[in-house]
């Protein structure tokens, strides 16, 4: 009892002394003074709001400590765990474009033949940003197409009266999964061709996601003046988007300095280019005719 | 283990009465008369949430990158409700709908902006901001429990409506994020997830 009462006693001046403390889990009723039941200060829980008066029980003020502790742990996993998977530094430099860009590359893609210069700039070997170089690849065209490309489905099939929520998650992950295999076809065929080039899989994914572009022009084209305006602008943004894409990667597919390398791996990488490009009108023609009949 | 020699006069788990707090937050004790008002407690300041909704309200006004500093999800919160409920008053039961689409919209702009702006931004303060823009959008949804959209007037007050939301909000977003060049660059993805808005009040 002794014990109790002293040890009860001296935690507590020693808790009311030393502020940080996280607060103690038991109430004191030792002395000649009954336990409060009142608020105190919680200087363990650091949150942004301060409602320590409003939580009197000290078990409440522990349980939000803890939950607030394990929220911020959960955050910090899940940053790590992203931070394992996708460079965001990497991923930033493609998203660092500016209206002037973006208008100039739309008009690139729509029409690409009175262009001159096609290669990507360098600044001490490391290339420059989208914002300082039309050549140089983006995402968020690619992101904004494909959103705004299953937005324009949605409608068209709204249009035709086959709207449901289920189609238009159907087309998303029909478009999406296109890609993907494109950008692995694509992946695999420059290890197999030994292709020393610096085009990483968001170059690849940026340049396969500029066929969006095309789509929504072919789509819009359709619903505005029928089936014959579909397939002009069908016809037209495919040949533009095949000479984009094989000049772009002719000259981004052999790096900065190299000097071409041996002749039949140059002609490797000329047939990826030209299949890469040859592949483009299918997957448009495949993936919006339905929406237009 | 020392047994006092005077009876504690403290009150147990406070700071001995001398210590004065010197920081700008008051000392919450037992006291009534020094309890800090509610509101100011829970945080909701009427005065900035009127600033914010006044800034949306003036589309060419030029805003102050300062009003974004503290995050405040109560004013959104009330846009929302009142968005579903103007829905309601038309007969579109679709709480569901407008929660899961502010929900996926808000995450895909905080992930568009962490990446586009140099410095990155709360989610908090995307959702705050996103929300206010709301705003217009609910008087164009009152305007659907009266008239109907569907007509040529339907569709440019629409259009109209979006491009307001989207203009306010990317013009909170660039002064509060210091990112230049890009205005039409956010407003595009706004427009986008305002015009998913519309789509549920008209449709």
């Amino acid at each position: 009892m002794a014990y109790h009462s002293g040890y009860g006693a001296h935690g507590s001046k020693h808790r009311a002394r030393a502020a940080p403390d996280p607060p103690p889990l038991f109430d004191d009723t030792s002395g000649g003074y009954s336990s409060q039941p009142g608020g105190y200060p919680a200087p363990g829980a650091d949150v942004a709001f301060n409602v320590n008066h409003l939580l009197g029980d000290p078990m409440a003020n522990v349980a939000m400590a803890y939950g607030s502790s394990i929220a911020s742990h959960g955050k910090d996993m899940v940053h790590k765990e992203l931070h394992r998977f996708v460079s965001v530094n990497k991923l930033k430099y493609f998203f660092a474009v500016d209206t002037a860009y973006v208008a100039k590359k739309l008009g690139l893609l729509v029409f690409p033949y009175t262009h001159q210069n096609w290669e990507v700039q360098y600044s001490r070997d490391a290339p420059l940003p989208p914002r300082r170089d039309l050549n140089a690849p983006d995402l968020y065209i690619p992101t904004m197409a494909f959103i705004t490309y299953v937005l324009l489905a949605g409608i068209a099939l709204g249009i035709q009266k086959r709207f449901s929520p289920e189609v238009l998650g159907l087309c998303a992950s029909t478009a999406l999964v296109w890609v993907v295999m494109e950008v692995l076809a694509l992946l695999l065929g420059i290890y197999l061709a030994t292709v020393r080039s610096d085009l990483s899989t968001f170059h690849l994914l940026a340049y396969s996601g500029y066929k969006y572009v095309g789509m929504i022009l072919s789509v819009l084209t359709g619903l505005l003046f029928g089936s014959d305006g579909y397939y002009v602008a069908l016809a037209w943004t495919s040949s533009a988007l095949m000479y984009f894409l094989v000049r772009s990667l002719r000259t981004a597919a052999l790096g900065p300095d190299s000097m071409g390398g041996s002749a039949p791996r140059q002609r490797l990488q000329l047939y990826l280019t030209l299949g890469a490009a040859a592949f483009q009108p299918l997957i448009i023609y495949w993936l919006t005719f339905h929406l237009v009949r | 283990m020392m047994q006092p020699q005077q009876p504690y006069t403290g009150q147990i788990f406070h700071p001995t009465q001398t210590y004065t707090p010197t920081t700008s937050q008051p000392f919450y004790g037992n006291n009534f008369e020094d309890e800090p008002p509610l509101l100011e407690e829970l945080g909701i300041n009427f005065d900035h949430i009127w600033q914010k909704t006044l800034t949306v309200l003036h589309p060419l006004k030029v805003a102050d990158g300062s009003i974004m500093n503290e995050t405040d999800l109560a004013g959104p919160m009330v846009f929302c409700l009142a968005f579903g409920a103007t829905l309601l008053l038309a007969g579109k039961i679709q709480f569901g709908y407008v929660y899961g689409i502010s929900a996926i919209g808000c995450l895909g702009m905080f992930c568009l902006l962490n990446l586009m702006s140099m410095t990155g931004v709360s989610f908090g303060c995307v959702a705050s901001v996103l929300g206010y823009c709301l705003l217009p959008m609910i008087l164009l949804s009152s305007f659907a429990v009266i008239f109907s959209l569907q007509g040529m007037v339907g569709i440019i007050l629409t259009a109209g409506i979006i491009g307001w939301c989207s203009f306010s909000a990317s013009k909170i977003f660039i002064s509060a994020l210091a990112m230049e060049g890009q205005q039409l660059l956010v407003a595009y993805p706004c427009a986008l997830l305002y015009g998913v808005f519309a789509l549920i009040s008209v449709f």
